[in-house]
Formats: C-alpha cells, structure tokens, sequence
C-alpha cells in the first residue's frame, strides 16, 4: 500500500503487557495506535479518535469484546468503514458464528504469533481502501 | 452529537419516537389534530432467518428510503415525519396536516397504502432480487389524535399508535384468513407451479442441477415462504408439499435435457407423512434426485428419521444438508446426516468477500465436507466478489441471483409455469399413487 497513510489502530486488551507488545510491534511498522485496556474505554476512545481499526480482546472484566464490538459496529455515527478483528481463542464454530452476529470482520487466535497479528493487521487495511 | 443513536436509528437514519415528537410538538398543537399510520413488515423476520441480519438491516433501510421517497410524494402533503417503532419490522409515519388542508381520509389513505406497497415491493425487487421482495407485505393501521390540551400530548400520541397497531393487527387477521382461503383452492385445484434455480459448477458455470421452488399460481400464494407459512397455521403442510413434490418431479421429465439433477426441498416434518415413500415419490430416475433436508428444522427422533432416510438412500435418492451453519449446531449434526451434498447458509456467503470470519468457516466446512466424501454448494451468490472467493475457497458448486439472473430466456426452464391440472380428490390420489412433493425458498 504505498503512499497510503496507513490506519489508526485501536488496541483493547485488559493485559496490559499483552496491549503494550501489540502497540510496540504494530507502531514499529507504522501504524498509529492508541491503547485501551477496558471495554468502556475503548469505546470512549472510539468515537474520540475515530480509529479504522479495532483489534478487541473478547475476555475482559466489565464489558466484554462481544459487547463492545457490538456497540462499535452498531453505532449509527460511525458511517466510515471499520474493521473490527477479535483476538481471542475462537476455536470452535459456535464461537465463529457469534463473531459474525456481533458484526466482527475477522479474528486472531489466541495464542498468537506477532507476524500473524500483523499480516491479519494488513489484510484489513486493504478491505478499508476504496479500490480493492 | 454523542447521543445521536437515542435519537435516529442507525439502520434507517429515521429518528426515534422521542426525537420526533419533540420535534413535532408546536406543529401538533397549532394544528390540534394528527393522523398516525402504523406500517407492519410482518414477514421481515423471515428474511433475517434465511438471509442473516445484515441482509434485514439493508432490506429496513431501502424500506424506509422508499417509504420516505413514496410519501413525499403523496397527496400527504404537509407536516410529515416518519419514525422507526419498535428497533424491529415496523414504522410509523405521523401526518399534520396543513392550515387549510383536510386530514387525508379513509379512501385516500387505502390508496396511499397500496401505492406504498407496490412502489417499496418493486424498489426492493430492484436492489434485492425477486425472492427478498416476495416477502415484503405491509399491514397498515391509522388512527385520527384530535389533540386535547388538558392530557399530555405524548401520552395521546402513544395511544394512537395503540389503536393504529391494533388496527393493523385486524387487517392481518382478516388477511390471514382470506390466504387460508386461497390456499384451500390451490390444493383443491393443484395451482402450484415450479421455478427451477439453476446450481452450477463453480469452476466452469455448467449447469449441474436445478433447486425447485414451488409457487402458487394464484398472486397471494406467490411467494413459497408466504404459501408454507400458511400452510403451518391450516394444518396443510403435508397436502401443499404432496403437490409441489409431485410437480418438481414432473420437471425431471419434462424440462431438464442434460441429466440435470433436481434439488427437492424437503422438511424433517414431511418424511412422518405415510404417503411420502421413496416408490411414491415416482421419480424417473432417483439417482437424478437429491432430496435437501434443512439443519433450521429440529429433528427429534434422529434414530427414527435415518431409518427413514436410509430406504430413500436404498432406492438410489441422494441427500443434501441445506442451510448448513446457520445454527450454531456445528459440524455434528451434519455428519449425523450423512449428506452427499452440503448447501451453506446463505449468510455466510452474503459478503463473504469482506468477512474474514466468514470465510474461515466456509473453509472448515469444505475441509469437512471433503473428508466426509461430500460436495459443497453455496447458495445467495449476488456479487462477483463473493464468486472469485467462493471458488478460491473451493465450494464445488453456486447458486444466486450473480449467475443466472431470474428470468434469462432459454437459460432455464424457470418462468415456465405448469399449468392448473383438474383437481385430484386427495383419497383418489394417494391410492394412485399419487406422490406429494414440497419445495420452499430459493437462492
């Protein structure tokens, strides 16, 4: 994606060391990011910095992933594309088919591996650019 | 504003309740009257079943669009302002009419309401084919507020809706009852014909098999989901599907030149009925015949229900799992089945080509399928996107509006409507031998 101004990123997990790695390796590659560690600030976080990318860790105290994706992808104010990628451990089907109700674009298995979490980073910024 | 989604919904941007009756108020009090009209899509929550909650969201918003378009233009001119009801399938349009003007009355309001539901049927035929629109029936109720200034006028307002929503409530009874009346006649007189929608190699875009779709000649039995759903409430599920089993058949014979298979729709439900045997079914080549059984229906004595599917299998009938992963069954309940083909639901293909999640479960499902020795067909493919994705993944087989638009000459043997038969006295006909057939929804 050359000249393109890559995507702001919004990182939410509870985990602090987990939210600050992800910040560090996506930034190191050029990503602006911003770091929430709770759902009810991501959402702040949300419709202040208007990010074009979420990546959401379902398992949080409070409002979960689910939910604030929900919200995210409900919300009539956000008319511009957003790509919301679950980082969780959605082994099964079931797990899968709730991703797609809440409205969730894709998903990061947990455990992951850094490059994977970029590579799925990067499929995403391409779905949000106009010409795909 | 940081409150926005209180006051317009997100789906229809039409604001809430609240939001417009505040922005009503003075215009209300001024004119001291207002005429409410309670809009119900009673069938929209089948749409949502079958096509996924992101198809429903853009049906809603190209209804209300429509809507709004429609009566702009009507003689409702004046103070007007429309408003989404309940987050679900109905709206509700509220009307002050103009100094000097007269609230529109009974008659101009009918033929409002029926000029509302053929422009708003043809805008969602245009945007989401044929099969959405057939859905698409509103049920209006109106009631007349004459403002009185010793209550508060929200609770008046919320009492006209009351007795608009039970006025349309009477409407759909009486409806009810007339389509009972409709079905009745088309069982007595057979007046069901077949639409075939063609199920092609993904690949190669061959013409492999046709999925029936039963509709019934007369215009309020024209969509199959509207007809079987009549059918449930009467009690006639199994006489309506005799009927359309028995005409899908006859396609085999009479349309299909190629070896084409035929893809039958039949419900778990069906196979209790005595009359639907694998001999009565009288298929001139069984192994042309691929019965789908959906995984939406619960079947509660599977052990019971493989004994009957095995003597189909015996007699050479194939079996295909339709609406596969529209529950959260999961992989078991299909392998339980033993399927040669898997049909995905169509909401895992409605934007499959942006929903990564959705094609990791399309893949599992073909790896799946694949182990089990069965083919995968994925129906509801709208778009060239969706295509290049499905076939990518490996899906065997498609279905959609995107490849073979309805109504194309010469392409299918759609369009081509049996004729009404003389009508066969039920009796008469199961000692003929007379096989039911049933078919329902499309691509």
């Amino acid at each position: 994606m050359p000249n393109t101004p890559l995507p702001h990123v919004l990182v939410v997990d509870d985990n602090h060391d987990n939210a600050n790695i992800i910040r560090d390796y996506l930034k190191a590659r050029g990503y602006p990011i911003t770091v929430a560690y709770g759902g009810e600030e991501a959402l702040e976080i949300f419709e202040r910095e208007r990010p074009s990318i979420v990546l959401l860790d379902v398992m949080m105290p409070g409002r979960d992933g689910w939910e604030v994706c929900r919200e995210m992808k409900l919300n009539p104010d956000v008319t511009r594309p957003v790509r919301v990628i679950m980082v969780t451990a959605l082994h099964d089907w079931t797990n899968k088919r709730q991703a797609i109700q809440t409205g969730a674009d894709d998903f990061v298995e947990k455990p992951f591996e850094l490059s994977k979490l970029a590579d799925t980073v990067e499929r995403n910024t391409r779905m949000l650019s106009p010409v795909k | 504003m940081e409150h926005d989604d209180l006051l317009y919904d997100g789906v229809t941007g039409l604001p809430t309740l609240q939001a417009a009756v505040e922005s009503m108020r003075r215009v209300i009090v001024e004119r001291g009257e207002l005429l409410i009209l309670y809009f119900n899509f009673s069938r929209y929550s089948k749409i949502e079943e079958i096509y996924g909650w992101e198809k429903l969201d853009a049906v809603l918003a190209t209804t209300a669009a429509a809507m709004r378009a429609y009566l702009h233009d009507s003689p409702l001119r004046s103070s007007r302002v429309m408003v989404r009801f309940t987050n679900d399938d109905d709206f509700v349009f509220f009307h002050i009419p103009e100094p000097g003007f007269e609230a529109a009355n009974d008659e101009q309001i009918t033929e409002i309401i029926s000029g509302l539901q053929k422009h708003v049927s043809e805008r969602i035929e245009a945007a989401h084919g044929e099969d959405i629109a057939s859905l698409f029936d509103i049920y209006a109720g109106r009631s007349h507020v004459m403002v009185n200034p010793k209550f508060r006028l929200e609770r008046q307002i919320y009492r006209g809706i009351r007795q608009a929503v039970v006025a349309s409530q009477s409407v759909e009874a009486r409806e009810t009852v007339r389509k009972l009346e409709d079905l009745r006649e088309s069982i007595r007189t057979c007046g069901v014909y077949v639409d075939y929608h063609p199920i092609v190699v993904a690949e190669t875009g061959a013409v492999f098999g046709y999925e029936a779709l039963a509709r019934g000649v007369m215009r309020s039995m024209r969509s199959p989901e509207v007809m079987f759903e009549v059918a449930a409430r009467g009690d006639l599920l199994w006489e309506l599907s005799r009927i359309c089993r028995a005409r899908a058949i006859e396609g085999i014979a009479n349309q299909f030149d190629n070896g084409e298979l035929l893809f039958l729709n039949v419900d778990p439900g069906d196979f209790a009925d005595p009359t639907f045997t694998p001999e009565q079914l009288n298929a001139p080549d069984p192994k042309r015949v691929v019965i789908e059984i959906t995984e939406r229906t619960a079947i509660k004595d599977y052990p019971k229900f493989r004994n009957r599917l095995q003597a189909f299998r015996d007699a050479g009938f194939r079996f295909a799992v339709d609406d596969a992963g529209s529950g959260y069954a999961g992989l078991g309940s299909i392998a339980n089945l033993e399927p040669d083909f898997i049909k995905l639901d169509i909401s895992l293909i409605n934007g499959i080509d942006e929903n990564f999640i959705k094609q990791n479960l399309v893949e599992t499902m073909i790896r799946f399928a694949n182990d089990q020795g069965a083919q995968v067909i994925a129906e509801g493919v709208e778009r060239a996107e969706e295509l290049a994705i499905l076939k990518e993944l490996g899906v065997h087989f498609v279905q959609g509006f995107f490849l073979h638009p309805a109504g194309v000459p010469g392409h299918t043997p759609e369009h081509n409507p049996v004729p009404v038969v003389p009508p066969i006295p039920a009796t008469a006909a199961q000692a003929a031998g007379d096989p039911g057939k049933r078919v329902v929804r499309s691509a």
